[in-house]
């Protein structure tokens, strides 16, 4: 099978159970990674199962284009029952693993059941084994890295930190020593499982189908991608990124204050410094030219991979308005070995500061920990806590909805979240009403799974692009203006198709549109050899997302449950471009009625029996 | 003169793009394990450090041979292995102090760069420009230029100039 390798690992860790699943089952009519994850969770998980019971599965898929020589090709879905919102949850990550796992044989790795005591799975090749992991157990995510490389330095390595192990739904799922599939507590359901890691070693390729086109157009990707302004950025985007965000207004500080954090400039020229004087390599994942990441080394400190594009570091700064940069870095490094998600970790500290100072809950509850905006010291105590499931991070740990819900008395008010309780990612929604609305509608878990680039969100800086943007997608420029509520539907819809696509090719969703639709698929052509129409195409992607619905209103998700938390339909915004800007709830609702017509749901969200026939789904 | 082909460390970001592009032209598949070329990694401390066989002047790999199958191509002064003779006996793999020779894992041959007669894939293909094709009596004058760049934007420093 061109492209792909033809067989996906199904492990049962209850029964010790190893088997495999034909790929082509499946390719036909949900393309690879995160479409037939979701195909797989629908057909393989009974309704309405505990996320964290033994009957739930963990896919992780590679797409078609994992692994071949096509650009940004590294990534790895991960589909699961989200523990967070007990709805669909999806996270992807970049780097190797995804890649070695293909060459290894395997288009993917489905788990299920919960194996006795702690294991690890080690692939290579054709031996795949389930091995005892209590040694492991414990350890931090870069102890266990270097444990599995002892005597197979080649291993790529998926696992999970102590904040895994005690399942806490802000724990992701690293890969090697920095990328993360962070969001939606899916480290949690591997926790819950008992497995530590998935160690692979592949040395058997794939096969391509036609390889001298396939290099002809992967120089084209390359240089459009080298064309994109990030290109000549990301060394220095560690910092710039903040300075994008304050010029596009998508920043929000401590638990989304009214107010901007006035130390927010000195904050970034801080951070600026600290990495000028500290010492900052360029990095990259597998055939990328965008080197997003970086290894950066503080004098006298052990050094770690950092990630520039996703504003992990913004979002400790900014939530927990930390100006001191060396305590940014402490708590970065902290999350990345505890194996937790950097920004719903820093969204629920703000959340835990707030109703500190508002009252809510006092030095009894927390047993003694201070949560205090700017007070990195603290917060790192806090953090250590809160993967260990020690006292107030007990309830810390279960995200931002269902923490506020164990708190009880006012706290709820206090909370603002995406769909189903997952903690909103850096940018500020409330005046984009487009970004508001996929927070909302989105069935896959993290709202960055459709609402990366958006022309909304550089508005401010790159006006003229964003109206271009816009009027090629919808047909008219007035719809890049964040604020307005108008054609935001068919944005939204827009961009997740592109998410959906992307995520399913195994390519990275950041150079996607840049490159274009049209170089990616003769990508897919010339490693599979399969012709494909954008007719097929675009009711491939129609279906993912229409399964993606149907498992959601299996596990009993109403019309009312597309929203996001109320504090955002209540307190505008007081000060900076965007004073005023507030979601509107009638408007929000019409756009939610719009959205549902161009997807062919009905009004409550549902998809309707015509839509279920011309998607083949009924 | 002869031509090697040479790596600048401090461009390398490690995307294994040379890998792939090296598997791709001569295996007409993507898998590292049939490249001639691997960046070893040292992820903790940020190193990638691209390893493929020199062409030694001295080659050890022709010297242990013992079915005389390695031989310097005249044109490109590329190392290559005559697969009909070789023995598959990996003497060469055991003697080469660099690591610049692996053996197929299917096939079951040697297998080594060949400098692509000449024009190597991974020059092109690297995105980031670390590979290049210098002749010998360029390769350490050039080398110089390159390292005391940095002390020359140190002098400038000091003397007010400009870079």
């Amino acid at each position: 099978m061109n492209g792909y390798s033809g067989k996906i690992l199904f492990i049962n860790l209850s029964e010790n159970q190893i088997s495999t699943i034909e790929t082509s089952l499946y390719s036909r009519e949900y393309l690879g990674g995160r479409g037939i994850g979701v195909k797989l969770l629908y057909d393989m998980v009974r309704p309405k199962q505990d996320p964290l019971g033994p009957e739930n599965i963990l896919v992780f898929m590679t797409g078609p284009l994992t692994g071949t020589f096509t650009p940004s090709s590294g990534r790895v879905d991960i589909v699961t029952t989200s523990p967070e919102s007990n709805l669909l949850g999806g996270s992807n990550a970049g780097g190797f693993w995804g890649p070695e796992l293909k060459w290894a044989g395997y288009d993917g790795v489905v788990i299920k059941g919960k194996a006795k005591n702690p294991v690890y799975i080690q692939i290579y090749n054709d031996e795949v084994n389930i091995k005892d992991a209590q040694k492991l157990w414990g350890k931090d995510v870069f102890e266990t890295v270097k444990i599995l490389r002892q005597g197979n330095e080649e291993n790529q390595v998926a696992c999970i930190g102590p904040a895994g192990e005690n399942k806490s739904n802000l724990s992701g799922i690293a890969f090697n020593f920095r990328n993360y599939a962070a969001r939606a507590g899916v480290g949690a359901v591997m926790g819950a499982k008992n497995l530590k890691a998935i160690a692979v070693r592949g040395t058997k390729g794939s096969d391509i189908y036609d390889t001298k086109a396939l290099q002809e157009i992967c120089l084209e990707i390359q240089n459009r991608e080298k064309m994109m302004p990030l290109y000549k950025d990301a060394p220095s985007w560690h910092w710039k990124l903040f300075q994008s965000l304050e010029k596009d207004g998508k920043a929000f500080f401590g638990n989304y204050e009214p107010f901007l954090w006035e130390d927010r400039i000195k904050a970034v020229q801080n951070v600026k410094e600290f990495i000028q004087q500290n010492h900052l390599k360029p990095e990259s994942c597998l055939t990328c030219p965008l080197r997003c990441w970086a290894h950066f080394s503080v004098r006298g400190e052990e050094g770690a991979p950092i990630i520039a594009c996703q504003g992990t570091w913004p979002s400790i700064a900014y939530f927990m308005k930390l100006s001191d940069p060396y305590y940014i870095w402490r708590i970065y490094t902290l999350c990345q070995k505890l194996g937790l998600d950097v920004g719903g970790t820093s969204a629920v500290m703000a959340l835990a500061a707030d109703l500190y100072e508002m009252g809510v809950i006092s030095f009894k509850d927390t047993k003694g920990v201070l949560f205090e905006l700017g007070n990195g010291k603290a917060f790192a105590e806090a953090i250590e806590k809160l993967a260990k499931r020690e006292d107030f991070g007990d309830i810390l740990a279960e995200g931002i909805k269902k923490a506020v819900q164990k708190i009880g008395r006012r706290a709820e008010r206090y909370a603002v979240h995406s769909k189903g309780g997952t903690e909103l990612w850096l940018m500020e929604v409330r005046p984009f009403k487009g970004a508001a609305l996929a927070c909302a509608v989105t069935d896959s878990g993290s709202c960055n799974r459709a609402t990366y680039a958006f022309p909304d969100f550089y508005y401010r800086s790159m006006q003229k692009q964003a109206k271009m943007v816009a009027k090629n997608i919808v047909g008219k420029e007035e719809a890049a203006d964040p604020t307005t509520y108008d054609y935001k539907p068919k944005t939204v819809l827009f961009y997740e198709n592109m998410h959906i696509f992307a995520d399913s090719l195994g390519v990275c969703a950041i150079p996607f549109q840049p490159v274009g639709l049209e170089l990616w698929s003769r990508s897919f052509s010339a490693c599979t050899g399969i012709k494909l129409q954008l007719n097929d195409l675009m009711l491939t992607v129609e279906r993912i997302r229409t399964l993606e619905r149907l498992f959601n209103c299996r596990e009993g998700l109403k019309r009312e449950d597309d929203t996001l938390s109320e504090r955002l339909f209540k307190e505008a915004i007081k000060e900076g471009p965007w004073k005023g800007e507030v979601l509107d709830r009638e408007k929000f609702e019409a756009m939610k009625d719009e959205y549902y017509f161009l997807r062919g749901w009905d009004k409550d969200g549902r998809p309707t029996e015509k839509t279920l026939e011309k998607l083949g789904l009924k | 003169m002869k031509k090697v082909l040479i790596v600048n460390l401090e461009k390398c970001v490690g995307c294994r793009t040379c890998e792939l592009i090296c598997s791709l032209t001569h295996e007409r598949r993507c898998n590292p394990a049939e490249a001639r070329i691997t960046v070893i990694k040292f992820e903790e401390k940020g190193q990638n450090i691209p390893m493929y066989c020199q062409q030694c002047e001295t080659p050890v790999c022709e010297a242990v041979c013992p079915a005389k199958a390695i031989y310097r191509d005249s044109l490109t002064g590329a190392m290559l292995v005559d697969t009909k003779r070789c023995i598959g006996c990996r003497m060469c793999i055991l003697a080469c102090p660099i690591g610049g020779l692996s053996f197929h894992p299917t096939r079951k041959e040697i297998i080594k760069c060949d400098l692509c007669k000449g024009d190597p894939a991974c020059v092109k293909y690297c995105p980031e420009g670390a590979f290049e094709v210098v002749s010998l009596d360029a390769i350490g004058v050039k080398r110089r230029r390159e390292n005391i760049r940095k002390f020359s934007s140190y002098l400038d420093m000091m003397t007010g100039g400009k870079e």
